[in-house]
C-alpha cells in the first residue's frame, strides 16, 4: 500500500492549471492525497493553501488548504497571457515531478496542460508533448497513450497526423508494441490480472474481406493470430463502427485504435468530462486531464475541473493495485 | 381536396428475416395508423407470417390501385413473389432476395405513379440481393438506377433528432484523404439540407466534421481542413446557410445530442458511424437520401440470429416510420402544389 500523495504539476502558470488546482482541493478536500509543484504565487487570490517543505506534510495541510511544494518562477501569472519567462520552471516543474515519484516521495505524477509553443519559445523545448518529455526523463523508448472514462477505455495506435498519413505510420511494429504496453499497463497499474484487448480495424467494416481495404488481411489479423498464438486475449480486427456499444464494451478491458478520432469520437461522446489520458510504458504512473490550457479562458473561473478531478482520483486508484 | 395525410408504401424486407415480423409489430402500435394511410406491398402469407411470428392480429383488405389513399387505412397491393415453402427463416436464399427485388420495384413503380408519397422498408439482405441478380452496389444505387435518376444521392443515417450525411463511404481508409474534395463536401451538406428540409426543418443547421485529429491544428496534422473544408463553409455561409465547421471530430457529435445542430456531415464512413451505432443502436434509421421519392428504413439487418423468434425490437422501425411520415408528408404538399 502506497500511501504518498500524488503530485499535481502546475502546466502553463497562465493557464487553466492554478484555478483548477484550487478547484479539485475544494471539491476533493481531505478525501485524496494530493499536493500541488508550482508557485503559491500563481494561485487565484484568495485561494486557500498550505505551503508545504515535504511531500509528507500533504495529508497534515489538506484539511486546511490546497498543499502546494513552492517552486518559486520568475513572473508572475497572468491569466491568457503566458510568459515565455516561466517557460523553464514550467519544464523544470515536470522533471521535479519525476524525480518525486521516482524517489517514492509521491505516488504518480498527475500533469496540467502545457502550451507546447510557449515552451519552445521560452525554453527551447525540443519534445513534441508531455509525453515525449515524460519518456525521455524515464529513459523509455516508446510509450502510448491510453484515454480512459468510467465506461471505456482506448488507445490510439497513431496520434498527432494527417489522416492521410495514418496507413503508412501504422506498421506491425508499432501495433505489436501498442498492444504489449496496453496490455502490461492493464495489468500492472489497472490490476487487471488478465485484460483483454480488443483491435479497431483500419478500414471500413474492418476491410470487408479486402473489399474495403487490405490491410487487414495482409498484416493486422495475422498479427492478432500470432499473439493469440503466445497467449495474449486480443480479437479483432473488429469493425470499429460496432466495437463500442454498451454490449460490445462488455468483452473487452481496452481498446486499441488505428488512428486519433477513432480513439477519441466513442470516448468522448460516451463521456465527454471524464476522459482522462493515462501515459503507458512509463515506470511510474502519469495522468493528466482531456484538454489544454484554455488560455481564452483562464482566470475566468469558469473552466470544469471534472476531468482534472478524475486525472487525480485515477492516478490515486491506479497505485493502490501497484 | 387531397387529404394532407401521406400514404406510405410498405415491403417487408427479406422474408428470412426479421421485416415481416416488424411490420407487423408497426401496424399495432400506437399511433402509426393515424399518422398515415398504409399500403402493404407483398405476398399475403409473408405478411401472415410476419403477424403469426409476432403473435399479433392482421387483416389484410386489396383494394384496387386506383383506391389507394384517401383515408382508407391500411389496405394491400398482392404480390406472388414467393412460394411460402420456398422462405426459409434465418438463410440467405435467391428466392428471399428475389422477392424483395421485386416488391421494391412494385413499391417504385406505386411511388413514381404517385399512388404513395414514400417508402419504409424491412431490412434487405445484400448476399440474397445480389444473388437474386441485384447488379447494383447497393439497394440506393439499385433505386436510383430503376427510377433513372442521376442526381446526387447517398445514405443518411439518422439517431433521434440527429442526422450524419457522409463525403466518402465505402472505400479504404487510405483512398479518404484523396477523395475530400470541394465539390464532395458540397454535395454531402446540400444532401442534409434538403433531407432535413424534406423532414420539417425549415432552417436546418448543419455542423461540417473536419477531417484530421484537432481539424488539422491549423495545418500542423493536415491542410485539407485550410485548403478545401474552410473555403466550402465560408461560401455556404455566404449563401446565409447556416453550416458551420469544420469541427473536431471527437466533439462535434456532441453538438448533435445537445441539439445545437440538426446534421453533421462526416469525411469517412466510420466517423459518423462510430457516434451513431455507440448511442443507439437499437434506434438507428438509414434515409436514402436525394432521391424524387422520400424512403427509409431501419438501420439494422435482417438479424438472422433471432428472425422468428418474436425478439425484434420495434424502435428503428418505429423511428424510420416516424421520419418517413415527416418526409413524405412535405413530398405530398409539395407534389399538390406543383
Amino acid at each position: 500500500m502506497n500511501d504518498a500523495p500524488v503530485v499535481l504539476t502546475c502546466g502553463d502558470p497562465a493557464g487553466i492549471g492554478p484555478e483548477l488546482a484550487a478547484k479539485a482541493w475544494a471539491e476533493l478536500g481531505a478525501g485524496l492525497p494530493f499536493f500541488l509543484l508550482g508557485d503559491p504565487a500563481h494561485l487565484p487570490p484568495g485561494t486557500p493553501h498550505v505551503v508545504i517543505e515535504d511531500p509528507a506534510q500533504t495529508a497534515a495541510a489538506l484539511t486546511r488548504g490546497l498543499p502546494v511544494l513552492a517552486h518559486p518562477f520568475p513572473a508572475p501569472a497572468r491569466p491568457g497571457h503566458p510568459d515565455p519567462a516561466n517557460a523553464g520552471d514550467t519544464v523544470a516543474v515536470i522533471a521535479r515531478a519525476v524525480a518525486l515519484v521516482q524517489s517514492g516521495r509521491a505516488r504518480a505524477v498527475c500533469t496540467a496542460p502545457i502550451s507546447k509553443q510557449v515552451l519552445i519559445d521560452g525554453a527551447g523545448f525540443a519534445y513534441p508533448g508531455h509525453t515525449e518529455y515524460l519518456a525521455a526523463l524515464a529513459g523509455v523508448e516508446r510509450v502510448v497513450m491510453m484515454i480512459a472514462a468510467p465506461d471505456l477505455r482506448v488507445v490510439p495506435a497513431t496520434i498527432h497526423i494527417p489522416l492521410s498519413q495514418v496507413p503508412s505510420a501504422l506498421t506491425p511494429d508499432l501495433l505489436r508494441d501498442t498492444i504489449r504496453i496496453t496490455e502490461d499497463g492493464l495489468r500492472r497499474q489497472f490490476g487487471i490480472a488478465a485484460p483483454r484487448i480488443a483491435v479497431a480495424g483500419l478500414n471500413p467494416h474492418a476491410g470487408e474481406g479486402g473489399k474495403l481495404g487490405h490491410e487487414e488481411g495482409t498484416w493486422i489479423a495475422p498479427l492478432i493470430r500470432e499473439m493469440q498464438a503466445e497467449g495474449h486475449a486480443v480479437t479483432g480486427p473488429h469493425p470499429a463502427d460496432t466495437m463500442f456499444h454498451a454490449a460490445a464494451r462488455a468483452r473487452y478491458d481496452a481498446a486499441v485504435a488505428m488512428y486519433h478520432d477513432q480513439a477519441l469520437i466513442p470516448v468522448k461522446t460516451l463521456d465527454f468530462d471524464r476522459g482522462v489520458n493515462v501515459t503507458l510504458g512509463l515506470p511510474f504512473v502519469r495522468t493528466s486531464p482531456d484538454h489544454g490550457t484554455a488560455f481564452d479562458i483562464a482566470g475566468e473561473g469558469i473552466a470544469n475541473p471534472t476531468s482534472l478531478i478524475e486525472a487525480l482520483r485515477l492516478a490515486h486508484r491506479m497505485t493502490q493495485t501497484a | 381536396m387531397t387529404s394532407t395525410k401521406p400514404t406510405i408504401g410498405i415491403i417487408p424486407g427479406d422474408p428470412s428475416g426479421i421485416g415481416p415480423e416488424l411490420i407487423a409489430k408497426l401496424l399495432n402500435a400506437e399511433g402509426v395508423h393515424e399518422a398515415a394511410d398504409i399500403v402493404l406491398i407483398g405476398d399475403g402469407h409473408v405478411w401472415e407470417q410476419g403477424a403469426a411470428q409476432a403473435g399479433l392480429p392482421l387483416d389484410l383488405v386489396s383494394v384496387a390501385q386506383d383506391r389507394i389513399g384517401g383515408s382508407h387505412g391500411v389496405v394491400w397491393v398482392p404480390m406472388d413473389t414467393i412460394a411460402p415453402d420456398a422462405v426459409e427463416i434465418a438463410r440467405v436464399t435467391e428466392a428471399g432476395g428475389r422477392c424483395s427485388l421485386r416488391c421494391l420495384d412494385k413499391a417504385l413503380d406505386l411511388a413514381r405513379d404517385g399512388v404513395i408519397d414514400g417508402i419504409l422498408f424491412g431490412p434487405f439482405n445484400k448476399a440474397a440481393l445480389t444473388a437474386a441478380g441485384m447488379n447494383a452496389e447497393d439497394e440506393h444505387r439499385y433505386i436510383a438506377q430503376y427510377l433513372g435518376f442521376g442526381g446526387h444521392h447517398g445514405e443518411l443515417n439518422v439517431l433521434d433528432e440527429m442526422m450524419t450525411t457522409r463525403v466518402t463511404s465505402h472505400i479504404g481508409l487510405r483512398e479518404v484523404a484523396g477523395n475530400i474534395t470541394a465539390e464532395g463536401v458540397s454535395k454531402a451538406i446540400g444532401l442534409a439540407e434538403d433531407t432535413l428540409k424534406q423532414a420539417g426543418k425549415a432552417r436546418p443547421r448543419i455542423a461540417v466534421a473536419a477531417l484530421n485529429p484537432h481539424a488539422g491544428d491549423n495545418g500542423k496534422f493536415g491542410r485539407e481542413e485550410i485548403d478545401i473544408l474552410e473555403p466550402v463553409i465560408r461560401a455556404a455561409q455566404d449563401r446565409q446557410k447556416d453550416v458551420t465547421g469544420p469541427w473536431p471530430s471527437d466533439t462535434v457529435f456532441l453538438k448533435a445530442i445537445r441539439g445545437e445542430v440538426d446534421a453533421v456531415v462526416t469525411m469517412y464512413h466510420d466517423q459518423g458511424q462510430i457516434a451513431i451505432k455507440l448511442l443507439g443502436f437499437e434506434r438507428g434509421v438509414t434515409v436514402a437520401g436525394g432521391l424524387p421519392i422520400p424512403i427509409t428504413t431501419p438501420a439494422h439487418g435482417t438479424a438472422f440470429d433471432i428472425a422468428g423468434q418474436n425478439r425484434a425490437n420495434l424502435g428503428a422501425t418505429r423511428a424510420a416510420f416516424d421520419l418517413l411520415v415527416r418526409m413524405a408528408t412535405t413530398h405530398r404538399a409539395n407534389r399538390a402544389a406543383a
